[in-house]
């Protein structure tokens, strides 16, 4: 179970109707944050959030009721012990999963009211995905698999253009009729996030980004996000990486489904 | 970019479609393969069945729309009279109409009968025969004209003299006759079916035979409804209660044949669709293997942007390609296949007619189409499953 934090300008969890836990776990991330919530619009943001699934006929709780927001140019790492659901915060941020109970603004409006289309749409347009492991699609190279969430817009020229950019942007301009195959792990890691970058999102969201990588290939890539952040781009990653951590602008701790604004005792 | 790539652009279904089936080269092969036996099968056995009717044609000559009339059951003489036959002249409107006599004569060789032949009797032989040798002359008064088969049997060529021996009934009583006639053309070989078989017959003018005694009237109606209205009505004319003449309608056997063709046809089609069943059956399985390998791939591609309905479209796509590189390999082994059928049956090899290529692409067609009907449930399969489980591996 999974909690986030929002930004600069948190709030903590709301403790809330549901349970004993979360009251316990989220009042005390909540009180410093208060004074700056106002700022600006966020990209995403969460109130008393709550995920259970069943499994096996037993109800597993993976978010307590926390609150969370995103605002625009910031890095978040989300971190917290394995299997604590860190996993199912990022697919509500990335508009894959609904929350059970609680709300999910995106940009101002709650992700109940899109139906399929629309929340598939709203990932086009304004969400970009890095996936653990990358999951590039085997069959395309490197520069078609970031033209991937454009190729259904048949524009073609523009999309090759834009991809080929970003890749060069990647250092990989050398690299563009490769196939993941004939990639490195880096590389690979590189063109994921060129594909995550080719709708010119404005929320990155980043599994593992660093999972597989050596140092000098992570810090490669940390430092691709904090470009991308100067251009306004929100990234959020879930890492068990301390050293993401470190990079990150803020850090939230998520412990039993509920946020923790400390990060030392996380990371450090 | 070059030019092809922007086509490919174009269409990304199709091109995602295109590698995937590139991607699992066996077994996107095997699907092909199956494809291609189920074309071939409908169009092979469709378009061989069309060389088969044609050759069966070939052999049994033409049945046009003629209309045979004979003396009926209840006809006293045995045979139409000279009266008759100005009737059904009449009766027939504009149609041509040949009166043909007929009887059976011995062939004398060396004085003594060496076998029998029939003997027809027309006035104007073009009407119904070809000449392979010699030629008929316009206005012909004697010499006669000698069957294929009859030419070859007794070593016949146009300036050949035949002696035939027959029973003729003059002033009421019987009397044997035996004449040497100089043989003037040699026919061509007739189909089996063909009016007034010439092939083991001999042909004389009329005025070598009886007066009055006609065996049959054939009527050269322009089409089979024509044949028909002339036939009710010489039916009409001669017969009341009692049946003086037989009617025989040549259109009908022809149609009938043609139905008995077309339904053995339609059968053996039948068979080999079945074929084009399997095969989609096998895509429906190679596609639905597909969906479940790709799982996570299809899970990134709804995550990133691709709706429900872009995922079916892709499937569909690379079903659809299957089912069409099937089809264009299995027309054209087809095609072969048909060549070598009509070289054996019809002796050209090229000699596809139009009705065998309506069941090629026939074939081609259902290949196409049973693939991508393969492919909708593997499709829909593969679109509805949530992004999140199916990332979640």
């Amino acid at each position: 179970m999974t909690d986030s934090d929002d930004g600069p300008v948190a709030d903590g969890a709301a403790p809330a109707p549901d349970g004993a836990g979360v009251a316990e776990a989220v009042p005390a991330a909540a009180s410093g944050a208060d004074a700056a919530g106002d700022a600006a619009t966020p990209i995403i943001s969460g109130r008393d959030v709550v995920k259970e699934y069943v499994t096996g006929g037993e109800t597993v709780r993976a978010l307590r009721g926390i609150d969370f927001r995103v605002d625009p140019g910031e890095f978040v790492a989300i971190v917290g012990p394995s299997g604590s659901g860190k996993s199912t915060l990022l697919n509500m941020l990335g508009l894959l999963d609904v929350p059970t109970s609680g709300v999910v603004e995106l940009e101002g409006v709650d992700v109940e009211t899109f139906d399929d289309t629309e929340q598939t749409r709203k990932r086009k347009d304004t969400i970009g995905f890095v996936f653990q492991s990358f999951h590039l699609i085997p069959t395309l190279t490197a520069v078609e698999n970031v033209e991937v969430p454009r190729l259904l817009d048949r524009t073609p020229k523009r999309t090759r253009e834009v991809a080929t950019d970003l890749l060069e942007r990647m250092g990989l301009g050398d690299r563009l009729g490769h196939y993941p195959e004939e990639l490195s792990g880096g590389q690979k890691q590189r063109v994921a996030i060129a594909r995550a970058l080719v709708n010119e999102p404005r929320l990155l969201l980043a599994d593992e980004p660093t999972g597989n990588l050596d140092r000098d290939t992570g810090d490669q890539i940390l430092a691709e996000f904090d470009a991308i952040t100067d251009e306004g781009v929100a990234v959020v990653t879930v890492t068990h990486d301390d050293y993401v951590a470190q990079f990150a602008d803020r850090v939230v701790n998520l412990i039993d489904g509920t946020v923790r604004e400390d990060a030392e005792a996380v990371t450090g | 970019m070059t030019p092809l790539e922007r086509l490919w652009g174009s269409f990304p279904a199709f091109l995602m479609a295109r590698r995937n089936v590139v991607r699992a080269k066996t077994r996107s092969a095997l699907a092909v393969a199956v494809i291609l036996i189920g074309v071939v099968a409908i169009g092979a056995i469709g378009a061989g069945g069309v060389a088969f009717q044609e050759s069966q044609f070939e052999t049994l000559g033409t049945i046009g729309a003629d209309v045979q009339v004979f003396a009926g059951e209840d006809n006293e003489n045995g045979y139409l009279t000279a009266t008759d036959v100005g009737t059904i002249d009449r009766v027939s409107g504009t149609a041509e109409i040949v009166p043909l006599k007929q009887e059976n004569a011995d062939v004398i060789e060396d004085g003594s009968t060496a076998g029998s032949a029939t003997l027809y009797g027309v006035d104007e032989p073009t009407e119904l025969y070809e000449v392979d040798e010699g030629s008929i002359p316009a206005n012909w008064r004697n010499g006669v004209l000698v069957g294929s088969t009859l030419a070859d049997r007794y070593d016949l060529r146009p300036g050949s003299k035949v002696t035939l021996s027959r029973t003729t009934i003059e002033d009421g009583e019987a009397v044997r006759r035996t004449d040497e006639y100089r043989v003037k053309a040699v026919l061509a070989q007739a189909g089996q079916a063909d009016i007034a078989n010439p092939n083991e017959a001999f042909v004389l003018p009329t005025r070598e035979f009886d007066d009055d005694v006609f065996a049959q009237v054939i009527v050269r109606a322009d089409d089979a409804t024509t044949a028909n209205e002339t036939a009710m009505a010489i039916k009409r004319t001669f017969n009341g209660r009692r049946q003086l003449v037989g009617v025989f309608e040549r259109g009908d056997v022809a149609e009938q044949i043609d139905e008995a063709f077309r339904l053995i046809n339609l059968f053996l089609v039948g068979i080999g669709a079945i074929s084009l069943v399997v095969a989609g059956v096998s895509i429906a399985n190679v596609m639905l293997m597909a969906a479940i390998e790709r799982r996570e791939e299809i899970g990134v591609l709804r995550a990133v942007g691709y709706e429900k309905v872009d995922i079916v479209r892709i499937m569909l796509a690379e079903a659809t390609l299957l089912g069409a590189i099937g089809s264009l390999l299995g027309g054209a082994v087809t095609l072969a296949i048909v060549a070598v059928i009509n070289d054996a049956l019809l002796g050209a090899p090229f000699a596809y007619s139009a009705a065998a290529l309506q069941y090629v692409v026939g074939g081609m067609v259902f290949g196409v189409v049973a693939s991508l009907l393969a492919g909708i449930y593997p499709a829909w399969r593969a679109a509805r499953e949530r992004p999140v489980e199916a990332l979640r591996g």
